[in-house]
């Protein structure tokens, strides 16, 4: 049985963008493997420059990971050192928080 | 007549890579950019650092304080508190190094630590940082209301990372956390809800608004922009 013949109608825009966030999480590039979704990116100028557009945006975000030229100030390398240094001193390093394994 | 026009291709071509490919790492895997090739020398300084080496703590931290503190930067907005934490997140690291068993890379480890203390400085200041309300009950305003035609510029081509950043920085506190968890730093949505204490479907839904408000201030920080396209005939 085939109910294909009214796919560019059953959805409007408010639907496919409620889909939105499912979509992208679901790591296909924002590509939709529901035939309801592509029919209206397909077929709707606004919704396709939209998800282009988000797309774009995460792939950009990429760029942000190698770190600028910005870097912390030179006392906060000699803070670190005179901590080590005391806490040295006192036998040992505290207890702290755990820390990810 | 007729004119052919010939700049616009299908609408779904989603996956042709970014006009701007990435500055460095190659292209890896969704979610795998993160995990970073080791360093040079890097190996050597985990060991030496176990064994109390100081100059192994100095080269351990001349290797990572950038993107450590850039990680800080973007998540707190503020020099002082950045520098702050940069600083706790190398006194924790020195203090637990013997702990690390070379399961991930050293510098996954390093910033899961930095998040997590980010993060509990964060909730120490009472800082809400996922609204749950607004997920259970999206308002209208999140929804892109203005219909964009097709005479409106698309962003492809025309963001740089200078731009991008200041777009990033001026985002409320909770979207660009998970913005930068998610899209900067590579975290899948299942560690980011655990990390925030949320949902991944909270964590998903922040996500798309974080990256809607960002293509809205992309826009207009856009509209004083020349396209690409003239950019590039300029050079
Ligand atoms: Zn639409």
């Amino acid at each position: 049985m085939k109910n294909s013949q009214q796919l560019e109608s059953t959805m409007s825009c408010a639907e496919f963008q409620e889909q939105l966030p499912e979509l992208f999480a679901s790591g296909n590039g924002g590509v939709p493997s529901d035939p309801n979704l592509q029919a209206h990116l397909d077929t709707c100028e606004n919704c396709s420059a939209l998800v282009r557009d988000l797309q774009y945006i995460a792939d950009q975000a990429r760029m942000l990971l190698e770190p600028a030229q910005d870097e912390p100030s030179d006392d906060v390398w000699s803070n670190i050192q005179n901590k080590l240094k005391s806490e040295q001193a006192e036998g040992g390093f505290p207890s702290s928080p755990p820390l990810p394994s | 007549m007729t004119v052919t026009m010939s700049s616009e291709s299908s609408p779904v071509n989603l996956q042709t890579p970014p006009a701007t490919p990435p500055a460095t790492e190659p292209r890896a895997a969704q979610g795998l950019f993160k995990r970073n090739p080791p360093i040079a020398g890097e190996a050597e300084a985990i060991e030496a650092a176990k064994a109390g080496d100081p100059e192994a703590f100095s080269k351990l931290y001349a290797l990572h304080k950038r993107r450590v503190y850039t990680l800080c930067l973007r998540m707190l907005g503020n020099v002082s508190e950045a520098e702050d934490m940069t600083q706790e997140a190398f006194l924790h690291l020195f203090r637990k190094i013997g702990s690390f068993r070379g399961e991930s890379a050293f510098s996954t480890w390093l910033h899961r630590l930095t998040v997590n203390l980010v993060l509990m400085q964060l909730r120490k200041k009472g800082l809400q940082l996922v609204s749950l309300e607004e997920t259970i009950n999206p308002s209208e305003d999140d929804a892109p209301k203005r219909d964009f035609g097709s005479r409106d510029p698309h962003l492809t081509g025309s963001v740089d990372r200078v731009t991008l950043e200041r777009a990033v920085a001026s985002l409320p506190p909770g979207y660009r956390m998970v913005f930068v968890l998610h899209d900067v730093e590579g975290y899948e949505h299942n560690e980011i809800a655990t990390m925030l204490e949320c949902s991944t479907g909270n964590s998903k839904s922040q996500l798309h608004k974080a990256r809607l408000k960002l293509r809205e201030l992309l826009r207009e920080s856009g509209q004083s922009l020349q396209p690409a396209v003239l950019k590039e005939a300029v050079r």
